[in-house]
């Protein structure tokens, strides 16, 4: 079994997040610099009767910092070839649908696509490392899409400091690696087979792509898989661990929920909506400044109601097939399952009525 | 006839400069802007989009007249790529001005002193009206001053942070060596903030966070600009001295006067 970096484990602070009480949890939501001890009491039973005082300490620091805007970004799938065996995963090797991967010509369909939607910053995704789509491939993918858009992020593999520094010279700007499980026996458990398998490698690719010059990394557990709290915890330690390390580093944190996919994989821990938005609630209020992200996974009713409410950043009519935009042939079932379709037109009015301006240039590639 | 903001050859009567990032909508912005009488407005290059009208700050701040556009650097890391960022901008702006802005650490989004002086320097060459975002550190604003910059912009406090003047004994040194003015940049939350700076010396302020996140933006852009005018106005007027005990206005030692 891989094991955990001692800095990672959530364990001395999971009894709090057990038996903090109300005290804990009103001292957390006033604290001038909250630690993990007022996040772990966010986190406790005894918080889900205060979830509206966290949402309005989670709203005032959200609007302090980000302003009263939505930065917004679409995935773009090249490819879902898949050598790893992630149990959850629909592009998992031993699930059974068509594979593909965009030529360089579909590729420019769909970016073409995603600039008509006005899309400025794009993140493009891979499954594990194949021969089909290995990194030249997704190398060469990133400086195309660096040539049409001011903002270009991967989430890929796992990758040698060498990789990263070969993105951020081809115009990548950041990239996204979830540990998908902080709890190294179910990390094991849910990667069968693969490169993927080894969780130190995994967990410090974030530093790694720091090394390299890359600015932003975003990072997050696969919420789900193991206990939440204790994922939550070890995700704050993941960030500060990131933020202490690499002080020029930009750091964001998701909140992907498992969803149905085609492997009909079932949640051993699901997290209702309630319990995400009390997670959110609770990393916006201990980290102030810090780019919280929700994606398509989740429903329209939900995001509409996190948006700007420690929500600062959010994907919008996300494709999660390869070709989805426009080049597709749409045979494959895409990594998971969209809950939220709607266009970015309909998205943009929803955010506006919410007194939110979409922003969807936030960046420039003078800055590459 | 009040005496005019300086900084190059630019001359402006308005004291109050004003940021447009966080407004919830773009007309929001433009109204908070025009209340606020602002003469320079500051704008992130990173936001500049020319393709997209929805999108773009740029283009519908220029229409706004009266209003010269300082672009911003916000975004880069290092001198390098503030310089370049401040060519694209004045290019695309056709503004002189440039507010230097270098903050490495996205996060607490502090000013990295080293780089900001090295990108002065070089953009003070370059012809540029250099405006630097920076610590609130005396010997740093000196060493800007040296190197050609048209004023300094120490921070209030952090920014979007709502902490006031919390720099204050700093930003005092500033003020009282300073040779170019000295614009608060970053952290004012309330207009009486705004006229405390001016009246202990400060030549104009920088305000976003504290109108965009207003309930009213326009009319807190409004209230600042009066504060800033009656802050500069208590300035010229010239404060009376502090004194730590009391002054009687009928003194013991008339008699000697008196007597003389």
């Amino acid at each position: 079994m891989s094991s955990r970096p001692a800095w990672l484990d959530p364990r001395p602070y999971a009894a709090l997040a057990g038996s903090a009480g109300t005290r804990e949890v009103t001292a957390a939501l006033t604290a001038a610099q909250p630690t993990i001890t007022d996040f772990a009491a966010l986190l406790s039973p005894a918080a889900a009767s205060h979830l509206e005082a966290m949402a309005q300490r989670a709203r005032e620091l959200t609007r302090g910092h980000f302003g009263n805007t939505i930065q917004l970004y679409a995935p773009l799938y090249l490819s879902n070839y898949c050598t790893g065996g992630c149990s959850y995963c629909g592009f998992s090797s031993d699930r059974h649908q068509p594979r593909h991967k965009l030529t360089v010509e579909q590729l420019a369909t769909e970016m073409k696509a995603l600039r008509a939607m006005h899309i400025e910053e794009i993140l493009l995704l891979t499954g594990e490392r194949t021969p089909e789509a290995d990194f030249d491939y997704l190398n060469r993918c990133v400086a195309d899409a660096a040539a049409v858009f001011p903002k270009v992020t991967v989430e890929a593999f796992g990758m040698r400091v060498e990789e990263y520094s070969a993105l951020e010279a081809s115009g990548c700007t950041g990239i996204t690696l979830y540990q998908e499980t902080y709890d190294p026996t179910v990390y094991e458990q849910c990667h069968r087979w693969g490169e993927k398998r080894d969780f130190a490698f995994r967990i410090a690719a974030p530093d790694r792509a720091f090394e390299s010059g890359l600015r932003s990394v975003g990072i997050g557990a696969l919420l789900g898989l193991a206990d939440p709290v204790s994922e939550c915890l070890a995700l704050y330690q993941h960030v500060r661990h990131l933020q202490r390390r690499h002080w020029k580093g930009g750091i964001t944190v998701s909140f992907p929920r498992l969803r149905p996919e085609a492997g009909g994989f079932r949640s051993p821990h699901p997290v209702d909506e309630p319990f995400l938005a009390r997670i959110i609630f609770a990393f916006r209020i201990c980290f102030a400044d810090v780019p919280l992200v929700l994606s398509t996974r989740e429903s329209a009713g939900f995001r509409d109601g996190m948006a700007g409410i420690g929500i600062n950043k959010m994907s919008v009519a996300s494709r999660t097939t390869v070709g989805g935009y426009e080049a597709g042939e749409a045979a494959d079932k895409g990594q998971f399952e969209i809950d939220d379709n709607r266009d970015v037109t309909t998205f943009c009015s929803m955010l506006r009525a919410h007194h939110l301006e979409p922003v969807f240039k936030n960046w420039d590639a003078v800055f590459r | 006839m009040s005496e005019t903001l300086k900084l190059g050859d630019l001359e402006f009567t308005s004291r109050l400069l004003v940021g447009t990032g966080k407004f919830a909508d773009q007309a929001t912005m433009l109204a908070a802007v025009e209340a606020s009488g602002a003469q320079i407005v500051t704008v992130a290059l990173r936001r500049f989009n020319a393709a997209e009208a929805m999108d773009d700050l740029l283009g519908p701040l220029m229409q706004i007249e009266g209003v010269t556009l300082m672009p911003n650097t916000s975004g880069a890391r290092t001198a390098r790529e503030a310089v370049n960022a401040a060519m694209l901008a004045r290019e695309l702006s056709g503004s002189a001005l440039i507010k230097v802005e270098i903050h490495p650490n996205p996060h607490h989004l502090m000013p990295d002193p080293i780089e900001t002086y090295e990108a002065a320097k070089l953009l003070a060459a370059e012809g540029f009206v250099v405006m630097p975002y920076m610590p609130a550190d005396p010997v740093l604003a000196k060493r800007l001053e040296d190197v050609g910059c048209a004023s300094v912009m120490p921070l209030g406090s952090a920014i979007g942070s709502g902490q006031g003047m919390s720099t204050r004994d700093l930003v005092a040194l500033i003020v009282r060596d300073s040779t170019i003015p000295v614009i608060v940049d970053a952290g004012l939350r309330a207009p009486s903030e705004a006229a405390a700076a001016m009246e202990m010396g400060c030549d104009a302020v920088l305000v976003n966070s504290a109108i965009a996140n207003a309930g009213d933006p326009a009319a807190m852009g409004r209230a600042f600009a009066q504060s800033v005018a009656t802050g500069w106005a208590a300035r010229e007027a010239g404060l009376m001295a502090r004194t730590d005990r009391a002054a009687a206005s009928s003194p013991l030692t008339s008699f000697l006067s008196d007597s003389a």
